[in-house]
């Protein structure tokens, strides 16, 4: 009895209407340090899985780009992929390199963003305002070639929506300069700036070891030295034809993470480019019956934040019988619990933010509990105390 | 193609366990065991460093119509383990009855999976026996107990006002 009271649980979220996946994670602390980690999930359950198995494959795409607010191209790629293979039809070349376009396009956003949520939760104000201001650039493009900021719609089964006029080509080309610039920019700031580097450098390791046996994806892994990337070992749409050099780092740390997040943005520059200036020729989109044939099919693609799964099975009909997603957030939550342990509370917003959970908002509630007694924080609260930590 | 080498070496992992043995495509290898061999065969992909567990699925296969021609006779429940390398993917399935449906933790083995395995129990039902964390995951908190939405059975729950009333 007497050791529970002296046990601090810090409950960290859950929710903020803004937020894409608010998870609640209780913190247990002793004094500054943090002994264990739990989380519950589930906040934003919207049963998509099951909505699927009553809706037409058409319908289901636009409802599976909708599954994420940041990454939601790689959903629609990997849905319409595993259709079109359940239903044998191969897409041009051209689809393929308009969808791997905007793959790289996406990535590009998502890691920008990623770099100012984190920035400012390590209390860098400065580096997020910048590095948003940048992502206005690749946001601008988006909109410019498919009309929409976040959700493009690419995609359809058997196809894309739209074809690249050279004048579009022309604007990409020089956002992506602009961009190219920038990045360097950013690598040296986070590679250089005591400040910063306080707060990330040693922060948060993972060792190759731990990153394998929690099945850790994405930059999370690849910072920690585990080779994992969809995108070379299962090269899928035009990754074959333009492969991409993965971008590894032994350092297992939160810096590390920022290193290898700002040269894959180096990578996404050069394929995108690549992609512009050689668009093979083809068909804009294919004939796809309504009714898919029987089957099973695995899809995966690399989406910012590390491997997205798709299972899905056919009954023959109209309708999916069975869609099974598994994002990359998923396998990196268990990364935190493990990794969180040992380190102060102070570190906790950088850390989670570190795996990049889409950790996009502020401002949640936080609770400390002591027995009978409670004290209420705001997410905000934690961010300043993390900052004011660190001083 | 280099798929089909890890394909070759993964059929030859798991044959000892396999009741079926299927390659629903070129770089997939789907193989049936029993629960009793799970862990077994899950010891073995680990042993030989045959990638990673990728996802862990449920199925929900019920009994099909008379009019339907599928081998199967009786519903049951499944639950798929994906392991991903490089560009092949193994699948071990397990095949549980509706009035049985256990199958055993494989957080000893990989402790990652007790996230996909806390789904498996809301989802579906499918209760993991000694799975490290039982606790609710994904539902709400007032979700009631025992109904499982993934389940081909569930169509919704009664509206807030029915409920009441019948209780």
């Amino acid at each position: 009895m007497q050791e529970s009271q002296e046990k601090f649980i810090v409950p960290i979220g859950p929710q903020h209407p803004a937020l894409k996946e608010p998870g609640h994670f209780e913190f247990t602390v002793d004094g500054e340090n943090v002994t264990s980690a739990t989380i519950r999930l589930g906040f934003v359950h919207r049963g998509i899985e099951k909505l699927a198995e009553s809706r037409s494959y058409i319908q289901n795409l636009y409802m599976f780009e909708r599954v994420c607010g940041i990454c939601s191209h790689v959903h629609s790629t990997a849905f319409a992929s595993g259709v079109e293979k359940l239903a044998g039809v191969t897409v041009s070349p051209r689809v393929k390199a308009i969808r791997t376009l905007f793959l790289e396009l996406e990535r590009i956003q998502s890691h920008l963003l990623w770099l100012g949520v984190a920035a400012h939760e390590g209390g860098f104000d400065t580096l997020f305002m910048y590095s948003w201001r940048d992502r206005e650039t690749v946001m601008d493009i988006h909109e410019s070639i498919s009309g929409n900021r976040v959700h493009h719609s690419v995609n359809l089964i058997g196809g894309v929506k739209f074809d690249i006029t050279p004048e579009q080509i022309e604007k990409t080309l020089k956002g992506l300069d602009y961009l190219e610039e920038r990045t360097k920019y950013y690598e040296k700031i986070v590679t250089t700036d005591e400040t910063f580097l306080g707060r990330t450098r040693n922060v948060g390791k993972m060792t190759k070891e731990q990153a394998e046996t929690l099945s850790a994806v994405g930059p999370t892994a690849r910072a920690s030295g585990v080779k994992r990337d969809v995108r070379v070992e299962s090269p899928y749409v035009s990754y074959p034809e333009y492969p991409v050099n993965m971008v590894l780092d032994d350092g297992g740390d939160l810096s590390a993470r920022f290193v290898v997040r700002i040269k894959e943005l180096y990578e996404c520059y050069r394929i995108c480019r690549e992609i512009l200036k050689n668009l093979p020729e083809g068909e804009l989109s294919v004939r796809v019956p309504r009714r898919i044939p029987a089957g099973e099919v695995t899809s995966r693609v690399e989406a910012p934040r590390g491997e997205l799964f798709y299972f899905i099975k056919s009954n023959g009909g109209e309708t999916p019988e069975r869609v099974k997603v598994r994002t990359p957030s998923l396998c990196n939550w268990s990364t935190i619990s493990s990794v969180a342990v040992g380190h102060k509370l102070a570190d906790m917003p950088m850390l989670l933010v570190g795996i990049d959970p889409c950790f996009s908002c502020n401002d949640r509630l936080v609770t400390v509990r002591q027995a009978n007694t409670s004290q209420t924080m705001y997410w905000e609260d934690l961010r300043k105390y993390g900052v004011e930590y660190y001083k | 193609m280099e798929y089909e080498t890890f394909i070759h070496d993964a059929e030859s992992i798991l044959k000892k366990w396999g009741k079926d043995i299927q390659h629903p495509e070129p770089n997939r290898l789907d193989v049936y065991v029993e629960r009793t061999d799970l862990l077994a065969a899950t010891q073995a992909i680990i042993d030989a460093h045959w990638g990673y567990l990728s996802a862990l699925s449920g199925l929900d296969c019920p009994a099909p119509k008379a009019a339907d021609d599928q081998a199967s006779t009786e519903g049951h429940l499944e639950a798929l383990y994906h392991f991903c390398r490089m560009a092949a993917v193994t699948t071990l399935r397990v095949k549980v009855p509706y009035n049985d449906a256990h199958i055993p933790s494989i957080c000893s083995i990989i402790p990652s999976a007790t996230l996909y395995e806390r789904e498996l129990m809301e989802l579906f039902g499918i209760i993991v026996d000694d799975t490290p964390v039982p606790d609710r995951l994904v539902l709400a908190d007032e979700w009631p107990e025992g109904v499982y939405p993934l389940r081909k059975s569930f169509t919704g729950l009664d509206a807030p006002e029915k409920a009441a009333q019948e209780s």
